[in-house]
């Protein structure tokens, strides 16, 4: 991004329909251009969210982290320079670079260091942080030519490398990746000296954008995609299963498809990660079962769920992957080696993004795998995640054998067992990831920042139920939030979303029952907001309310009582916390 | 390819949204308000990149009205 186009960015009025975010911005220098860089790439991320940028004074980060607050910012981003280490690392000081000064500078960036990871881990119980280490060269300050790497230099990169380690380890702070940053904006083309000694600002402005885009992509992450369904022929492995044969496809160096062996190692990263792994092939599916059963797989068969193999339309496939998944079209990626059946992929799912795969380019293979770990990243993964594949498996025998039965009488013989949670514990981020992932049982479809959602937990009048579900097909994990606060007798419900996982078990009318009992209220009233993709909430709410639901939709104890006795099951157990 | 005062007066404009294009012909770094220090540099930063040139040090502190910075780029970009 140009700064001119950064300026015209931040010159219009926003969204107001969106709180103001207020961004604490902790850095050394003079943060003039960075701080335009950040509100512009913020506004373009956020949908024109406003955004307030505090800076503090020049040449006092820690000074600056310090006095950093939840009353003065929602999140906090973070830039750290060598200087701010030593004020001998940076051009501007002219401190001595003689070699006897060398071990005290040394010295002076490890106590420094510790200072600092001490005020970030204060200010990360606080809200959001995002940081970016040193990025500049370092100054010729050690006695070497420049080609010969110092001990000095070495170990200021390596006391750096460990404090971002360390900062990356604590929770509610993120990173910027020193290696991607590298590729995106060479070293050779960051540091301004103009810049630095006219105004204090020690950036090129390309890297300043390059910077600015990275922290707020820390900030403000991105949805994750949830699914990725992919070929088998020439993609998962090389050659045509049809026609070579069982022992005739290939995945290693030996027969020169070694990169399709790569595909799938990452493949099975992303299954355990919590990804959703699904074949659509054009194939025999007995010999499908087959390969699948291959120990020598990479990507276990198991892993893939699930597997359609057939010689019908592959849009076909992707849409009954999609129903058994139960999750939308944009949340999936399609992988294959033929345009051709990408393109009638993407013709009958436009929401689908389609990837080429690229079976003779290696190098175009690898940026592939870059992309898709991008595309599929996640800042952690939670119990919920390494159930998501088998659960889904079991929901559709669950399925099977509910299909011949009622709700009632499926759920007693399940042996269903619910938990139920009332606590706002911050460092549970499976709440906050299902409010901002979940689209059909949503009650309103509004997504929070991480911000919001701590201020959230920190209001005394707010509540937060989660509901954990398992039956013997297996455990789901917590799988339904329920957030709100309670007002003179009322339970207003924000936000509700149950996981698509645990449709059809009666995990609503639960829940709001606890909600009733916990809080003895009169009424009950919900935040709703119909969206193109909450029609299974809406449908229930219809139910409950004998009307279609409206905005700020109130229920009576009485109609509540009554209509959960009508509709609720006995269940085995039911825990509460 | 716009023509220097053009490209002069989209610079301007990123930087005081709020001057009209007949506001930034005639402004200076005396009668418009936001014109101060930490605007200056912006503008010369915002500048620099599209003319893709830097600026000299010593030129900057008579570089302040539109009229001025116009005149100093028609001189370089013709030079």
């Amino acid at each position: 991004m140009k700064l001119i186009d950064a300026l015209r960015i931040v010159g219009q009025e926003g969204n107001r329909e969106l709180p103001v975010l207020h961004i604490g911005l902790v850095c050394g220098f003079a943060p003039t251009h960075l701080q335009t860089f950040l509100a512009a790439h913020f506004r373009r991320a956020s949908g024109g969210q406003r955004v307030e940028i505090n800076s503090g004074l020049y040449g006092d980060l820690l000074g600056n982290l310090d006095r950093l607050d939840s009353k003065n910012a929602d999140v906090a981003i973070l830039v750290m320079e060598w200087s701010d280490l030593d004020a001998r690392l940076g051009l501007r000081g002219l401190g001595s670079w003689s070699p006897a000064a060398l071990p005290n500078i040394l010295e002076d960036a490890r106590a420094r260091a510790k200072q600092f990871l001490s005020a970030i881990e204060r200010v990360s119980r606080e809200m959001p942080v995002a940081v970016c280490f040193p990025t500049l060269p370092l100054p010729p300050i050690p006695f070497f030519p420049g080609w010969q790497g110092s001990s000095f230099s070495l170990e200021l990169r390596s006391l750096t490398a460990s404090l971002s380690a360390d900062t990356a380890r604590i929770k509610n702070v993120k990173v910027v990746d020193p290696q991607r940053l590298d590729l995106v904006s060479p070293l050779s083309e960051r540091f301004d000296a103009k810049a630095e000694l006219v105004s204090g600002f020690p950036y090129k402005l390309a890297h300043a954008s390059a910077m600015a885009d990275f922290l707020v992509r820390l900030a403000q992450p991105s949805t994750p995609k949830k699914g990725l369904i992919t070929d088998l022929d020439d993609t998962l492995w090389s050659g045509i299963l049809g026609e070579v044969g069982l022992q005739g496809i290939s995945w290693d160096l030996e027969h020169k498809s070694h990169m399709h062996g790569a595909y799938q190692r990452l493949l099975h990263a992303f299954s355990e990660a919590g990804v959703l792994v699904g074949v659509a092939s054009k194939n025999d599916p007995a010999l499908v079962k087959q390969a699948l059963a291959r120990e020598d797989l990479i990507l276990p068969g198991r892993a893939v769920f699930p597997v359609e193999a057939s010689w019908g339309p592959k849009s076909d496939a992707v849409a009954r992957i999609l129903r058994a998944w139960n999750i939308s079209a944009d949340a999936v990626v399609f992988v294959d080696d033929s345009p051709m059946e990408l393109a009638e992929v993407q013709t009958r799912h436009p929401e689908i993004e389609t990837i080429l795969f690229p079976k003779n380019d290696f190098q175009a293979l690898n940026d592939l795998f870059y992309g898709l770990r991008d595309r599929f990243g996640k800042s952690s993964i939670s119990m919920e995640d390494s159930l998501r594949s088998d659960s889904l498996r079991r929901a559709q025998e669950a399925t099977t054998v509910a299909s011949t039965q009622s709700v009632e009488t499926f759920l007693e013989q399940a042996e269903a067992e619910f938990e139920f949670e009332f606590s706002k514990d911050q460092a549970d981020s499976r709440a906050f990831e299902l409010i901002n992932k979940t689209n059909q049982f949503n009650l309103n479809g509004r997504r929070l920042t991480e911000a919001s959602w701590q201020s959230f937990l920190k209001d005394p009048d707010a509540f937060l139920l989660a509901v954990t579900y398992k039956d013997k097909y297996g455990p789901l994990g917590k799988i339904a939030v329920v957030a709100g606060r309670v007002q003179a007798g009322s339970v207003v419900i924000e936000n509700w979303v149950m996981s698509c996982r645990a449709f059809s078990r009666r995990i609503e009318h639960r829940s709001l029952e606890e909600l009733i009992r916990r809080f003895n209220a009169d009424e009950v009233v919900l935040d709703f907001e119909l969206t193109p993709r909450n029609g299974p909430l809406r449908d229930f709410l219809s139910e409950l309310l004998e009307a279609e639901p409206a905005s700020h939709c109130r229920v009576s104890r009485h109609r509540m009582l009554d209509f959960l006795g009508k509709t609720l099951p006995r269940v085995a157990e039911v825990a509460r916390g | 390819m716009a023509d220097v005062k053009t490209r002069l007066l989209d610079c301007f404009a990123a930087v005081f949204p709020a001057l009209s294009p007949e506001d930034i012909l005639r402004a200076d770094h005396h009668n418009v308000g936001q014109w101060d220090s930490v605007a200056s540099v912006t503008l010369f930063a915002t500048v620099e990149e599209e003319f893709g040139m830097e600026l000299d040090l010593e030129d900057l502190p008579g570089l302040t009205s539109f009229e001025k910075i116009l005149a100093y780029l028609t001189s370089k970009v013709t030079a």
